[in-house]
Protein backbone atom coordinates (compact mmCIF):
# COMPACT_ATOMS: atom_id res chain seq x y z
CA UNK A 1 0.00 0.00 0.00
CA UNK A 2 1.38 3.44 -0.38
CA UNK A 3 1.52 5.90 2.35
CA UNK A 4 0.78 9.76 2.62
CA UNK A 5 3.36 11.19 5.32
CA UNK A 6 1.62 14.15 7.50
CA UNK A 7 4.09 16.09 9.34
CA UNK A 8 3.51 19.06 11.31
CA UNK A 9 6.29 21.56 13.15
CA UNK A 10 6.07 23.45 16.83
CA UNK A 11 9.56 25.64 16.33
CA UNK A 12 10.70 27.60 19.18
CA UNK A 13 12.20 30.84 17.82
CA UNK A 14 14.45 32.26 20.85
CA UNK A 15 14.18 36.60 20.71
CA UNK A 16 16.79 38.50 20.72
CA UNK A 17 15.47 40.95 23.08
CA UNK A 18 18.25 42.88 25.42
CA UNK A 19 16.26 40.99 28.38
CA UNK A 20 14.51 37.94 30.00
CA UNK A 21 10.48 37.52 29.37
CA UNK A 22 9.40 38.44 33.01
CA UNK A 23 12.34 40.16 34.73
CA UNK A 24 14.89 42.57 33.93
CA UNK A 25 18.08 40.32 33.82
CA UNK A 26 20.11 39.99 30.48
CA UNK A 27 19.26 37.13 27.71
CA UNK A 28 22.42 36.41 26.86
CA UNK A 29 24.13 33.04 25.80
CA UNK A 30 27.54 31.98 27.06
CA UNK A 31 27.46 33.53 30.47
CA UNK A 32 29.13 31.64 33.43
CA UNK A 33 26.17 29.85 34.61
CA UNK A 34 23.39 31.15 36.64
CA UNK A 35 25.19 34.67 36.69
CA UNK A 36 22.10 36.13 34.87
CA UNK A 37 19.39 34.84 37.35
CA UNK A 38 16.96 36.97 40.18
CA UNK A 39 14.35 35.54 42.75
CA UNK A 40 12.06 35.86 40.05
CA UNK A 41 13.74 34.01 36.60
CA UNK A 42 14.89 31.04 39.70
CA UNK A 43 11.37 31.17 40.60
CA UNK A 44 11.56 31.74 44.20
CA UNK A 45 8.09 32.53 46.35
CA UNK A 46 6.61 35.82 46.68
CA UNK A 47 7.98 37.24 43.48
CA UNK A 48 5.72 38.60 40.60
CA UNK A 49 6.49 38.41 36.89
CA UNK A 50 6.39 41.67 34.54
CA UNK A 51 5.77 40.48 30.91
CA UNK A 52 8.79 42.53 28.30
CA UNK A 53 7.09 45.27 26.01
CA UNK A 54 9.49 44.16 23.50
CA UNK A 55 8.42 40.39 23.48
CA UNK A 56 4.89 41.51 22.86
CA UNK A 57 6.25 43.82 20.23
CA UNK A 58 8.34 41.25 18.49
CA UNK A 59 5.50 38.79 18.62
CA UNK A 60 3.62 41.31 16.22
CA UNK A 61 6.06 41.89 14.07
CA UNK A 62 6.39 38.08 13.65
CA UNK A 63 2.71 37.53 13.07
CA UNK A 64 2.54 40.36 10.60
CA UNK A 65 5.08 38.65 8.83
CA UNK A 66 3.86 35.57 8.81
CA UNK A 67 0.19 36.34 7.59
CA UNK A 68 -1.35 36.05 10.84
CA UNK A 69 -3.92 37.69 12.67
CA UNK A 70 -2.97 39.25 15.64
CA UNK A 71 -5.27 39.02 19.02
CA UNK A 72 -6.28 42.16 20.11
CA UNK A 73 -6.54 40.56 23.89
CA UNK A 74 -4.35 37.68 24.61
CA UNK A 75 -3.49 36.03 28.14
CA UNK A 76 -0.47 33.96 29.75
CA UNK A 77 -1.10 30.82 31.25
CA UNK A 78 0.62 28.47 33.28
CA UNK A 79 1.29 24.82 31.79
CA UNK A 80 2.24 22.59 34.67
CA UNK A 81 5.40 19.72 34.31
CA UNK A 82 7.52 18.54 37.34
CA UNK A 83 11.15 18.86 36.01
CA UNK A 84 14.57 20.40 37.44
CA UNK A 85 14.56 22.91 34.53
CA UNK A 86 11.54 24.84 35.77
CA UNK A 87 11.92 26.13 38.80
CA UNK A 88 8.62 26.85 39.13
CA UNK A 89 7.12 23.34 38.48
CA UNK A 90 5.16 25.31 35.94
CA UNK A 91 5.96 27.25 32.89
CA UNK A 92 4.47 30.44 31.85
CA UNK A 93 2.93 30.54 28.29
CA UNK A 94 -0.17 30.69 26.47
CA UNK A 95 -2.63 28.26 25.70
CA UNK A 96 -6.40 29.99 25.78
CA UNK A 97 -5.82 32.84 24.09
CA UNK A 98 -2.21 33.37 21.86
CA UNK A 99 -1.09 36.75 20.63
CA UNK A 100 -1.40 35.36 16.77
CA UNK A 101 -3.87 32.83 14.77
CA UNK A 102 -4.24 31.61 11.57
CA UNK A 103 -0.85 32.76 9.05
CA UNK A 104 1.30 30.95 6.55
CA UNK A 105 4.64 30.48 5.11
CA UNK A 106 4.05 29.97 1.21
CA UNK A 107 6.47 27.49 -0.51
CA UNK A 108 8.50 28.02 -3.68
CA UNK A 109 5.93 25.54 -5.39
CA UNK A 110 3.03 28.33 -4.30
CA UNK A 111 1.93 25.80 -1.24
CA UNK A 112 0.58 27.60 1.68
CA UNK A 113 1.96 25.75 4.91
CA UNK A 114 -0.29 26.95 7.54
CA UNK A 115 0.18 28.47 10.82
CA UNK A 116 -2.53 27.36 13.30
CA UNK A 117 -1.08 29.73 16.01
CA UNK A 118 1.86 31.80 16.99
CA UNK A 119 2.20 31.94 21.50
CA UNK A 120 4.84 33.49 23.78
CA UNK A 121 7.01 31.96 26.62
CA UNK A 122 9.73 31.28 28.67
CA UNK A 123 12.49 28.89 27.75
CA UNK A 124 13.51 26.89 30.41
CA UNK A 125 16.58 25.85 31.92
CA UNK A 126 19.98 24.02 30.50
CA UNK A 127 20.32 21.09 31.97
CA UNK A 128 23.50 19.49 31.88
CA UNK A 129 23.99 15.50 32.51
CA UNK A 130 27.71 14.73 33.85
CA UNK A 131 27.51 11.08 34.82
CA UNK A 132 24.23 10.31 35.77
CA UNK A 133 24.23 13.82 38.08
CA UNK A 134 22.01 16.57 36.50
CA UNK A 135 23.64 20.23 36.83
CA UNK A 136 21.17 23.28 36.24
CA UNK A 137 22.06 26.40 34.60
CA UNK A 138 19.24 28.83 35.10
CA UNK A 139 20.33 31.59 33.30
CA UNK A 140 18.09 30.34 30.32
CA UNK A 141 15.06 29.40 32.18
CA UNK A 142 13.32 32.73 31.30
CA UNK A 143 14.48 33.54 28.06
CA UNK A 144 12.14 34.84 25.77
CA UNK A 145 10.69 32.71 23.16
CA UNK A 146 8.06 32.43 20.29
CA UNK A 147 6.17 28.90 19.27
CA UNK A 148 5.29 28.73 15.82
CA UNK A 149 2.95 25.78 15.42
CA UNK A 150 1.79 24.87 11.78
CA UNK A 151 -1.37 22.90 11.00
CA UNK A 152 -0.14 19.39 9.78
CA UNK A 153 0.00 20.28 5.95
CA UNK A 154 3.51 19.34 5.49
CA UNK A 155 4.07 16.27 3.03
CA UNK A 156 7.41 15.44 2.56
CA UNK A 157 10.73 16.00 4.48
CA UNK A 158 11.71 18.80 1.67
CA UNK A 159 8.62 20.80 2.68
CA UNK A 160 9.94 20.68 6.22
CA UNK A 161 12.92 21.69 5.52
CA UNK A 162 11.69 24.81 3.36
CA UNK A 163 9.01 25.54 5.70
CA UNK A 164 11.93 26.21 8.49
CA UNK A 165 14.64 28.11 6.27
CA UNK A 166 11.66 30.19 5.73
CA UNK A 167 10.61 30.83 8.76
CA UNK A 168 14.39 31.21 9.99
CA UNK A 169 14.98 33.77 7.16
CA UNK A 170 11.41 35.63 7.99
CA UNK A 171 12.65 35.81 11.63
CA UNK A 172 16.09 36.90 10.87
CA UNK A 173 14.68 40.00 7.99
CA UNK A 174 12.35 41.41 10.34
CA UNK A 175 15.23 41.10 13.71
CA UNK A 176 13.62 39.93 16.25
CA UNK A 177 15.94 36.43 16.41
CA UNK A 178 19.58 35.04 15.36
CA UNK A 179 18.28 31.90 14.80
CA UNK A 180 21.44 29.93 15.24
CA UNK A 181 20.25 26.56 15.22
CA UNK A 182 23.86 25.57 16.33
CA UNK A 183 23.14 27.81 19.65
CA UNK A 184 19.89 26.57 19.83
CA UNK A 185 18.28 30.15 19.26
CA UNK A 186 15.77 28.22 16.47
CA UNK A 187 14.60 24.35 17.95
CA UNK A 188 11.62 22.45 16.33
CA UNK A 189 9.24 19.82 17.48
CA UNK A 190 8.18 18.02 14.72
CA UNK A 191 4.96 15.58 14.98
CA UNK A 192 5.22 12.61 12.06
CA UNK A 193 2.26 10.18 11.40
CA UNK A 194 1.22 8.48 8.17
CA UNK A 195 -2.14 7.89 5.91
CA UNK A 196 -3.23 5.48 3.78
CA UNK A 197 -2.96 7.61 0.34
CA UNK A 198 -5.16 9.71 -0.20
CA UNK A 199 -7.28 8.80 3.41
CA UNK A 200 -8.93 11.81 5.08
CA UNK A 201 -8.14 9.86 8.40
CA UNK A 202 -5.06 11.17 10.37
CA UNK A 203 -2.70 8.27 11.60
CA UNK A 204 -1.16 8.48 15.20
CA UNK A 205 1.51 10.67 15.40
CA UNK A 206 5.07 10.71 17.46
CA UNK A 207 6.35 13.57 18.09
CA UNK A 208 10.43 14.31 17.39
CA UNK A 209 11.86 16.78 20.28
CA UNK A 210 14.43 19.49 20.18
CA UNK A 211 15.63 19.02 16.42
CA UNK A 212 18.93 21.23 16.46
CA UNK A 213 19.23 21.19 12.96
CA UNK A 214 17.94 21.21 9.47
CA UNK A 215 19.90 17.83 8.23
CA UNK A 216 18.67 15.95 11.20
CA UNK A 217 15.18 16.91 10.92
CA UNK A 218 15.11 15.56 7.18
CA UNK A 219 16.79 12.36 8.10
CA UNK A 220 14.22 11.83 11.51
CA UNK A 221 11.66 12.56 9.28
CA UNK A 222 11.86 10.00 6.70
CA UNK A 223 13.39 7.40 9.60
CA UNK A 224 10.09 7.97 11.06
CA UNK A 225 8.01 7.72 7.99
CA UNK A 226 9.55 4.12 7.17
CA UNK A 227 8.96 3.24 10.82
CA UNK A 228 5.55 3.80 10.89
CA UNK A 229 5.30 2.26 7.36
CA UNK A 230 6.53 -1.32 8.72
CA UNK A 231 4.82 -0.94 12.02
CA UNK A 232 1.75 -0.66 10.41
CA UNK A 233 2.54 -3.38 7.31
CA UNK A 234 3.32 -6.21 9.99
CA UNK A 235 0.46 -5.47 11.90
CA UNK A 236 1.10 -3.68 14.65
CA UNK A 237 0.45 0.05 15.68
CA UNK A 238 2.35 3.15 16.36
CA UNK A 239 1.74 3.80 19.80
CA UNK A 240 2.01 7.80 20.38
CA UNK A 241 4.83 8.69 22.03
CA UNK A 242 7.93 11.35 22.30
CA UNK A 243 11.11 10.67 20.61
CA UNK A 244 14.57 11.54 20.32
CA UNK A 245 16.38 11.84 17.70
CA UNK A 246 20.00 9.91 17.83
CA UNK A 247 22.55 10.83 14.47
CA UNK A 248 24.63 8.52 15.86
CA UNK A 249 22.51 5.97 14.74
CA UNK A 250 19.82 7.29 12.65
CA UNK A 251 17.20 6.32 14.11
CA UNK A 252 15.00 7.23 17.53
CA UNK A 253 14.27 6.24 20.80
CA UNK A 254 11.13 6.76 22.98
CA UNK A 255 11.34 9.24 25.69
CA UNK A 256 8.45 9.14 27.33
CA UNK A 257 4.64 8.34 26.52
CA UNK A 258 3.11 11.78 24.96
CA UNK A 259 1.51 14.01 27.25
CA UNK A 260 -1.97 15.63 25.71
CA UNK A 261 -2.68 19.11 26.53
CA UNK A 262 -5.03 17.69 29.79
CA UNK A 263 -1.89 16.22 31.38
CA UNK A 264 -0.19 19.74 31.88
CA UNK A 265 -3.55 21.26 33.54
CA UNK A 266 -3.04 24.52 31.71
CA UNK A 267 -5.11 27.49 33.65
CA UNK A 268 -4.44 31.05 33.34
CA UNK A 269 -1.19 32.40 35.40
CA UNK A 270 -3.45 34.93 38.13
CA UNK A 271 0.01 36.73 38.13
CA UNK A 272 0.16 38.27 34.81
CA UNK A 273 -2.68 40.84 33.21
CA UNK A 274 -3.93 40.70 29.53
CA UNK A 275 -2.45 42.37 27.33
CA UNK A 276 -4.69 44.58 25.39
CA UNK A 277 -3.31 45.72 21.89
CA UNK A 278 -5.18 48.62 20.14
CA UNK A 279 -5.35 48.11 16.35
CA UNK A 280 -3.57 51.55 15.07
CA UNK A 281 -0.21 49.89 17.73
CA UNK A 282 -0.29 47.25 15.43
CA UNK A 283 -0.69 49.02 12.41
CA UNK A 284 2.36 51.16 13.17
CA UNK A 285 4.68 47.72 13.91
CA UNK A 286 3.34 46.87 10.48
CA UNK A 287 5.05 50.54 8.73
CA UNK A 288 8.26 49.25 10.43
CA UNK A 289 8.37 45.57 8.66
CA UNK A 290 11.46 45.79 6.37
CA UNK A 291 10.76 44.22 2.31
CA UNK A 292 10.70 40.32 3.27
CA UNK A 293 12.76 37.79 1.56
CA UNK A 294 10.17 36.83 -0.89
CA UNK A 295 9.61 39.90 -2.46
CA UNK A 296 13.43 40.77 -2.47
CA UNK A 297 13.62 37.42 -4.49
CA UNK A 298 10.68 38.25 -6.92
CA UNK A 299 12.36 41.43 -7.43
CA UNK A 300 16.13 39.82 -8.26
CA UNK A 301 14.79 37.26 -10.40
CA UNK A 302 11.78 39.36 -12.70
CA UNK A 303 13.27 42.54 -12.43
CA UNK A 304 17.65 42.37 -12.24
CA UNK A 305 17.42 39.25 -14.43
CA UNK A 306 19.52 37.14 -12.12
CA UNK A 307 19.07 33.22 -12.20
CA UNK A 308 16.95 32.40 -9.50
CA UNK A 309 19.54 29.98 -7.94
CA UNK A 310 22.17 33.17 -7.36
CA UNK A 311 19.04 35.22 -5.89
CA UNK A 312 18.43 32.64 -3.55
CA UNK A 313 22.04 33.07 -2.29
CA UNK A 314 21.33 36.65 -1.90
CA UNK A 315 18.14 36.47 -0.26
CA UNK A 316 19.37 33.97 2.40
CA UNK A 317 21.18 36.17 4.08
CA UNK A 318 19.56 39.36 5.24
CA UNK A 319 23.03 41.08 5.57
CA UNK A 320 24.12 39.93 2.28
CA UNK A 321 20.64 41.13 0.50
CA UNK A 322 20.90 44.55 2.51
CA UNK A 323 24.53 45.24 1.34
CA UNK A 324 23.35 43.97 -2.47
CA UNK A 325 20.41 46.68 -1.96
CA UNK A 326 22.65 49.53 -1.37
CA UNK A 327 25.63 48.42 -3.45
CA UNK A 328 23.32 48.45 -6.95
CA UNK A 329 21.65 52.30 -6.83
CA UNK A 330 22.05 54.32 -10.13
CA UNK A 331 23.55 50.42 -11.66
CA UNK A 332 21.95 49.90 -15.08
CA UNK A 333 22.97 46.01 -14.76
CA UNK A 334 22.60 44.87 -10.70
CA UNK A 335 23.79 41.22 -11.67
CA UNK A 336 27.23 42.41 -12.00
CA UNK A 337 27.52 43.10 -8.09
CA UNK A 338 25.34 39.73 -7.80
CA UNK A 339 28.18 38.20 -9.60
CA UNK A 340 30.82 39.48 -7.53
CA UNK A 341 29.55 38.72 -4.12
CA UNK A 342 28.82 35.39 -4.99
CA UNK A 343 31.87 34.10 -7.73
CA UNK A 344 34.30 36.34 -5.68
CA UNK A 345 33.03 38.01 -2.10
CA UNK A 346 31.57 34.21 -1.01
CA UNK A 347 34.55 32.03 -1.99
CA UNK A 348 36.37 34.02 1.59
CA UNK A 349 33.44 33.33 2.85
CA UNK A 350 33.23 29.51 4.05
CA UNK A 351 30.90 28.94 7.01
CA UNK A 352 27.17 29.85 7.47
CA UNK A 353 27.84 32.14 9.83
CA UNK A 354 30.56 34.07 7.71
CA UNK A 355 28.29 34.44 4.97
CA UNK A 356 25.11 35.20 7.44
CA UNK A 357 27.39 37.98 8.89
CA UNK A 358 29.12 39.35 5.98
CA UNK A 359 31.76 41.14 7.40
CA UNK A 360 33.48 42.22 4.76
CA UNK A 361 35.87 45.71 4.00
CA UNK A 362 34.49 46.86 0.57
CA UNK A 363 31.88 48.88 1.74
CA UNK A 364 28.72 48.97 -0.72
CA UNK A 365 29.62 52.41 -2.08
CA UNK A 366 32.96 51.10 -2.94
CA UNK A 367 31.53 48.20 -4.84
CA UNK A 368 28.76 50.89 -6.72
CA UNK A 369 31.94 52.78 -7.80
CA UNK A 370 33.52 49.74 -9.18
CA UNK A 371 30.49 48.66 -11.36
CA UNK A 372 30.04 52.14 -12.49
CA UNK A 373 33.54 51.46 -14.20
CA UNK A 374 32.93 48.67 -15.94
CA UNK A 375 29.40 50.15 -16.99
CA UNK A 376 30.53 53.04 -18.11
CA UNK A 377 33.04 51.16 -20.12
CA UNK A 378 36.09 52.60 -18.22
CA UNK A 379 37.34 49.35 -16.66
CA UNK A 380 37.24 45.79 -18.19
CA UNK A 381 35.89 42.81 -16.34
CA UNK A 382 39.30 41.59 -15.93
CA UNK A 383 40.79 44.21 -14.36
CA UNK A 384 37.67 44.99 -12.04
CA UNK A 385 38.03 41.88 -10.62
CA UNK A 386 41.91 41.78 -9.93
CA UNK A 387 41.31 44.67 -8.44
CA UNK A 388 38.21 43.35 -6.89
CA UNK A 389 40.02 41.16 -4.50
CA UNK A 390 42.48 44.07 -3.64
CA UNK A 391 39.80 45.88 -2.28
CA UNK A 392 38.55 43.30 -0.68
CA UNK A 393 41.84 43.11 1.45
CA UNK A 394 42.24 46.41 2.04
CA UNK A 395 39.03 47.96 2.11
CA UNK A 396 40.56 50.84 0.14
CA UNK A 397 38.67 52.03 -2.97
CA UNK A 398 38.91 51.14 -6.56
CA UNK A 399 40.74 54.18 -7.92
CA UNK A 400 43.89 52.74 -5.59
CA UNK A 401 44.17 49.83 -7.57
CA UNK A 402 43.87 50.60 -10.99
CA UNK A 403 45.73 54.11 -13.05
CA UNK A 404 44.75 56.51 -15.57
CA UNK A 405 45.71 54.38 -18.51
CA UNK A 406 43.76 50.85 -17.05
CA UNK A 407 40.78 52.90 -17.26
CA UNK A 408 41.38 54.27 -20.58
CA UNK A 409 40.39 50.99 -22.41
CA UNK A 410 42.27 49.77 -25.31
CA UNK A 411 41.87 51.34 -29.38
CA UNK A 412 40.45 48.48 -31.72
CA UNK A 413 43.49 49.76 -33.45
CA UNK A 414 46.03 49.30 -30.86
CA UNK A 415 44.17 45.38 -30.22
CA UNK A 416 45.07 44.68 -34.00
CA UNK A 417 48.57 45.43 -34.01
CA UNK A 418 49.43 43.37 -30.34
CA UNK A 419 47.49 40.44 -31.99
CA UNK A 420 49.67 40.79 -35.00
CA UNK A 421 52.44 41.10 -33.26
CA UNK A 422 51.59 37.51 -31.50
CA UNK A 423 51.15 35.92 -34.66
CA UNK A 424 54.62 36.79 -35.66
CA UNK A 425 56.66 35.91 -32.61
CA UNK A 426 54.53 32.39 -32.45
CA UNK A 427 54.81 30.41 -36.08
CA UNK A 428 54.22 27.23 -34.00
CA UNK A 429 51.25 28.07 -31.95
CA UNK A 430 49.93 29.53 -34.89
CA UNK A 431 50.74 26.07 -37.17
CA UNK A 432 49.54 23.99 -34.47
CA UNK A 433 46.12 25.86 -34.25
CA UNK A 434 45.70 25.98 -38.31
CA UNK A 435 46.08 21.93 -38.14
CA UNK A 436 43.41 21.59 -35.36
CA UNK A 437 44.70 22.13 -32.38
CA UNK A 438 42.07 24.86 -30.42
CA UNK A 439 44.35 24.78 -27.70
CA UNK A 440 47.03 26.50 -29.33
CA UNK A 441 44.89 29.71 -29.52
CA UNK A 442 45.31 30.19 -25.74
CA UNK A 443 48.66 30.52 -25.97
CA UNK A 444 48.40 33.77 -28.75
CA UNK A 445 45.81 35.10 -26.80
CA UNK A 446 47.56 34.94 -23.45
CA UNK A 447 50.41 36.65 -24.85
CA UNK A 448 48.24 39.62 -25.87
CA UNK A 449 46.75 40.05 -22.71
CA UNK A 450 49.91 40.31 -21.20
CA UNK A 451 51.01 43.00 -23.62
CA UNK A 452 47.38 44.70 -22.88
CA UNK A 453 47.87 44.42 -19.40
CA UNK A 454 45.03 43.21 -18.71
CA UNK A 455 42.80 45.97 -20.28
CA UNK A 456 41.79 43.92 -22.77
CA UNK A 457 39.14 41.98 -23.38
CA UNK A 458 39.41 37.95 -24.04
CA UNK A 459 36.80 37.29 -26.23
CA UNK A 460 37.66 40.46 -28.50
CA UNK A 461 41.07 39.73 -28.90
CA UNK A 462 40.19 35.50 -29.52
CA UNK A 463 37.87 36.49 -32.58
CA UNK A 464 40.12 39.07 -33.76
CA UNK A 465 43.04 36.35 -33.81
CA UNK A 466 40.97 33.88 -35.12
CA UNK A 467 40.19 35.95 -38.11
CA UNK A 468 43.35 37.43 -38.34
CA UNK A 469 45.00 33.59 -38.91
CA UNK A 470 42.38 32.80 -41.30
CA UNK B 1 -12.23 19.39 63.90
CA UNK B 2 -8.88 18.74 62.74
CA UNK B 3 -7.66 15.75 64.91
CA UNK B 4 -4.23 15.87 66.86
CA UNK B 5 -3.32 13.01 64.65
CA UNK B 6 -4.09 14.60 61.48
CA UNK B 7 -2.10 17.96 62.71
CA UNK B 8 0.61 15.67 63.60
CA UNK B 9 0.98 13.74 59.82
CA UNK B 10 0.93 16.85 58.14
CA UNK B 11 3.84 18.02 60.00
CA UNK B 12 5.65 15.04 59.36
CA UNK B 13 4.70 15.41 55.59
CA UNK B 14 5.75 19.00 55.56
CA UNK B 15 9.20 17.79 57.75
CA UNK B 16 7.82 20.60 60.44
CA UNK B 17 8.55 19.66 63.98
CA UNK B 18 5.96 20.80 66.48
CA UNK B 19 6.69 21.21 70.04
CA UNK B 20 4.33 19.25 72.41
CA UNK B 21 2.82 23.14 73.45
CA UNK B 22 2.77 24.14 70.04
CA UNK B 23 0.17 20.85 68.51
CA UNK B 24 -3.27 22.14 70.19
CA UNK B 25 -2.62 25.67 68.28
CA UNK B 26 -2.02 24.16 65.58
CA UNK B 27 -5.14 22.08 65.72
CA UNK B 28 -7.20 25.59 66.04
CA UNK B 29 -5.19 27.62 62.99
CA UNK B 30 -6.12 25.04 60.76
CA UNK B 31 -9.37 24.12 61.49
CA UNK B 32 -9.56 27.83 60.94
CA UNK B 33 -8.20 27.50 57.36
CA UNK B 34 -10.50 24.74 56.10
CA UNK B 35 -13.52 26.73 57.57
CA UNK B 36 -12.71 29.68 55.43
CA UNK B 37 -12.86 27.59 52.65
CA UNK B 38 -16.05 26.27 53.36
CA UNK B 39 -17.04 30.26 53.66
CA UNK B 40 -15.30 30.98 49.86
CA UNK B 41 -17.56 28.16 48.78
CA UNK B 42 -21.08 29.80 50.00
CA UNK B 43 -19.97 32.55 46.99
CA UNK B 44 -22.30 31.85 43.76
CA UNK B 45 -19.97 33.73 41.48
CA UNK B 46 -19.77 33.07 37.68
CA UNK B 47 -16.06 31.51 37.77
CA UNK B 48 -15.95 31.23 33.95
CA UNK B 49 -16.05 35.08 33.27
CA UNK B 50 -14.70 36.54 35.97
CA UNK B 51 -13.65 40.08 35.08
CA UNK B 52 -9.67 41.22 34.69
CA UNK B 53 -8.30 42.15 37.90
CA UNK B 54 -9.58 45.75 38.51
CA UNK B 55 -9.84 46.47 35.05
CA UNK B 56 -6.02 46.08 35.26
CA UNK B 57 -3.97 45.28 31.51
CA UNK B 58 -0.55 45.83 29.98
CA UNK B 59 1.73 45.69 33.05
CA UNK B 60 5.17 45.73 30.76
CA UNK B 61 8.45 46.11 31.91
CA UNK B 62 10.76 48.00 29.52
CA UNK B 63 13.67 45.66 27.92
CA UNK B 64 16.21 47.31 29.78
CA UNK B 65 18.98 45.41 31.69
CA UNK B 66 18.99 45.66 35.48
CA UNK B 67 21.92 43.87 37.50
CA UNK B 68 21.37 40.45 38.10
CA UNK B 69 22.13 38.52 41.59
CA UNK B 70 25.74 37.68 41.71
CA UNK B 71 26.02 33.51 41.74
CA UNK B 72 26.46 33.20 44.98
CA UNK B 73 23.46 34.63 46.22
CA UNK B 74 21.74 32.59 43.69
CA UNK B 75 23.27 29.49 44.92
CA UNK B 76 23.31 30.18 48.72
CA UNK B 77 20.12 28.09 49.58
CA UNK B 78 21.28 25.05 47.78
CA UNK B 79 24.87 25.09 49.78
CA UNK B 80 26.57 26.81 47.00
CA UNK B 81 26.03 24.35 44.21
CA UNK B 82 28.62 22.90 42.26
CA UNK B 83 30.69 24.45 39.81
CA UNK B 84 28.69 27.31 39.53
CA UNK B 85 25.80 25.15 38.57
CA UNK B 86 22.54 23.65 40.88
CA UNK B 87 23.48 20.05 41.34
CA UNK B 88 21.26 17.22 41.56
CA UNK B 89 23.20 13.85 42.33
CA UNK B 90 21.66 10.82 40.72
CA UNK B 91 19.00 8.38 42.77
CA UNK B 92 18.52 5.29 41.61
Amino acid sequence: MKYDLVVGLETHVELNTKTKIFCNCANKFGSEPNTNCCPICIGLPGTLPKLNRQVVNFAIKAALALNCEVSLVSKMDRKNYVYPDLPKAYQISQFYEPICKNGYIELDSGKKIRINHIHMEEDAAKLVYKSGDTYVDYNRGGVPLLEVVTEPDISSSEEAAEYLEKLQMIMRYIGVSDCRMQEGSIKCDVNVSVKPEGSEKLGTRTEIKNMNSITFMVKAIDYERERHIELIENGGKVEQQTLRYLPETNSTESMRSKEDAQDYRYFRDPDLVDIVLRKDQIEEIRNTLPELPDVRLKKYVNEFGIAEKEAMLLVKYKNVSDYFEKSIKGLKNAKTVSNFIIGQIFRSLETEAEKEEFKILTTPSQMNELVKLIESGKLNMNLAKKALIKMLESGKPVTEFVSESDMQGISPEEMKKLCEEAIKSNENAVKDYLSGKEKALKALLGCVMKQTRGRGNAQEIESMLKGLIR
Amino acid sequence: MISREEVLNIANLSKLYLDESEIEGAQKEMDGMISFADEINKIKADCENLPELGGINNAFHDDEIKKSCPQSKILENVDGGKDGYFYIKKFN
